[in-house]
């Protein structure tokens, strides 16, 4: 067994799962007795460790997501690993392991070194009887989601209780968090819910809020140091833009149904063309959705390692005086990247939210006879608004 | 670059997937009994309040305003009538005033007037006297001086004709 990461964070999380005791058991035992002779030092000795890997900088790796969380150069906490597995002779089973370095060393797994995997960290796990079927692992980006997650539950609940206590509700609102947070509630429903809902923004406006800040949690996080952002996982904004999606088809009128299977106002043989292109419309939105969001927060932070890569590329071509001489350079640049990024982690999450609230109204809004012409309209206006922010990262 | 850890950014994670729902799931619950709620309920509440309370402080601007030019409106009549009275009084007044003038002087005319005619009347009256005692006298006189006989007749034309200068002086 390699050396164990013990750490408070980790207990936590391993503690708060619902565990389904596995058939080869819980590697939890073992690896708490070994973590209380392991825990001084480790940190200093998984550096050592896992050195040899990060003398190359590569943007990509750095951005993906990983079954630890990155403190280089401090060091790397492994997160724990959750496998549904399909034995061999047909049997399933939850196994629950303390780490990556766990699961090789006590259950077994072996990791498949593919070409450009440095670390068995970022390898996949073979079980040595049967096979994963769906791995449930913690990954970085996960852990992130999570802390979004608490940081926005635990604002807007503290918020919440203000207004209970009468302040904001009775009173004028008070303080900096009081008065900062309200107006960018009061942003999402007067500028967002409200104008593009009307009548039916009550009913919305709770996703809508819970999106944009978990959305603009998640983008900040990735912004400060060891941070991650877990809107540049595909899977994160996919799951984000189903959520859209479900109630954008919930939310459907027979109008809208109509218009899909059946559009209105056109020859039938218009028709049997446009059919087909409403159904992919119906797909294309979330779609789009989930792409731009994701595409735009891995845009930027590809850019800023990029910008630091120039760094080492310029060490490893002309030496270690060029390379010094890029520094400042490098950096004034990955600063502005920075900056714009805190801008578009804003932008981003607001234009999620805004486009959000445009796909479920054009299903739950009362259509007249025909659709209206969308540059015409007050949507059409707010949809072309939304588009030149797009193209900001890329 | 590698194409395999390019890849990595676009690999499939059921699993992730099944927890990001999860714990969306769980903040959109959370989120909505605990934060919206009382959040937008809260906002809704005090925009209302709001709202009235600026209704309220219209109407009573405008309630004030209205009694202000009904106070105005008051005053102005109460002066008004105050100088209508005035002038009524003092009209009244000058009125009685040449009434009691115009009263006076026909009063003194009909006293000048009946004063005349009872002076007419003592003078006529007086005269008549006179002359019946004139007559009186001259006939007494007469008859002394004549003592003879002198016909009626005569006498009489003889007195007559003496009063006659007599009533001409």
């Amino acid at each position: 067994m390699k050396l164990q990461k013990q750490n408070l964070l980790a207990i936590l999380t391993l503690s708060s799962l619902l565990v389904v005791p596995a058939r080869e058991g819980f590697a939890m035992q073992d690896a708490e007795q070994h973590a209380e002779e392991q825990e001084v030092g480790n940190i200093a000795a998984e550096a050592e460790d896992h050195a040899a890997e990060e003398e190359q900088l590569d943007p990509v790796h750095h951005g993906s997501d990983s079954y630890y969380l990155d403190f280089t150069p401090i060091g790397k906490l492994q997160l724990p690993r959750i496998f549904l597995v399909r034995g061999n002779d047909g049997s399933f089973g939850v196994e629950v392991y303390r780490s990556t370095d766990s699961a090789i060393d006590r259950g077994g797994y072996l990791p498949k070194m593919e070409e450009g995997v440095h670390s068995v960290l970022d390898a996949k796990l073979e079980p040595d009887n049967g096979h994963i079927l769906i791995d449930f692992s913690l990954t970085k980006h996960l852990i992130f989601a999570w802390l979004s997650a608490l940081i926005v539950a635990f604002i807007f609940i503290r918020l919440a209780r203000m207004y209970q206590r009468g302040i904001g509700r009775e009173t004028p609102p008070k303080g900096l968090f009081q008065n900062m947070f309200e107006s960018l509630v009061m942003y999402i429903r007067d500028e967002i819910a409200v104008p593009v809902l009307g009548a039916k923004s009550d009913k919305y406006l709770p996703y809508l809020l819970s999106v944009f800040f978990f959305i603009l949690t998640c983008n900040l996080l990735g912004l400060i140091p060891f941070g991650a952002t877990a809107t540049a996982n595909l899977m994160v904004t996919a799951v984000l833009a189903s959520f859209t999606f479900i109630l954008t088809q919930i939310g459907g009128t027979r109008d809208y149904w109509k218009h899909i299977f059946w559009p209105p106002d056109a020859p039938v043989f218009v028709k049997l063309i446009l059919i087909p292109v409403e159904i992919m419309g119906l797909f294309t939105k979330p779609f789009a959705l989930a792409i731009r969001l994701f595409a735009n927060m891995t845009a930027g932070h590809l850019v800023i390692l990029s910008l630091i890569g120039l760094i080492f590329a310029f060490t490893n071509l002309f030496g270690p005086i060029v390379g010094f001489g890029v520094v400042p350079i490098s950096v004034g640049f990955a600063l502005f990247i920075n900056l714009l990024e805190l801008l578009i982690a804003t932008i981003q999450a607001y234009v999620f939210t805004m486009l959000s609230a445009l796909f479920i109204n054009m299903a739950v809004e009362e259509h007249h006879q025909h659709v209206p012409d969308h540059r015409e309209s007050d949507l059409g206006r707010l949809v072309e608004a939304a588009v030149p922010v797009e193209s900001l990262t890329s | 670059m590698n194409p395999l850890i390019a890849a990595d950014l676009l690999a499939p994670n059921l699993g992730l997937i099944v927890w990001i729902t999860f714990t969306f799931l769980a903040l959109l619950f959370v989120l909505k009994k605990y934060a919206w709620g009382p959040i937008t309920t809260a906002l809704a509440e005090r925009e209302e309040r709001i709202t009235e309370s600026m209704e309220q402080a219209d109407r009573a601007l405008s309630e004030a305003k209205k009694l202000q030019a009904d106070n105005t409106k008051a005053r102005k009549e109460a002066e008004a009538e105050g100088q209508r009275l005035i002038r009524e009084a003092r009209e009244a007044a000058d009125r009685l005033r040449s009434e009691e003038i115009a009263n006076t002087k026909t009063q003194i005319l009909t006293l000048q007037e009946q004063a005349k005619q009872e002076i007419e009347r003592e003078r006529d009256s007086a005269l008549d006297s006179l002359r019946l005692e004139v007559a009186d006298l001259a006939i007494n006189a007469a008859e002394k001086i004549l003592n003879e006989n002198l016909d009626e007749s005569r006498q009489k034309k003889i007195v007559a004709d003496f009063l006659s200068t007599l009533s001409k002086n």
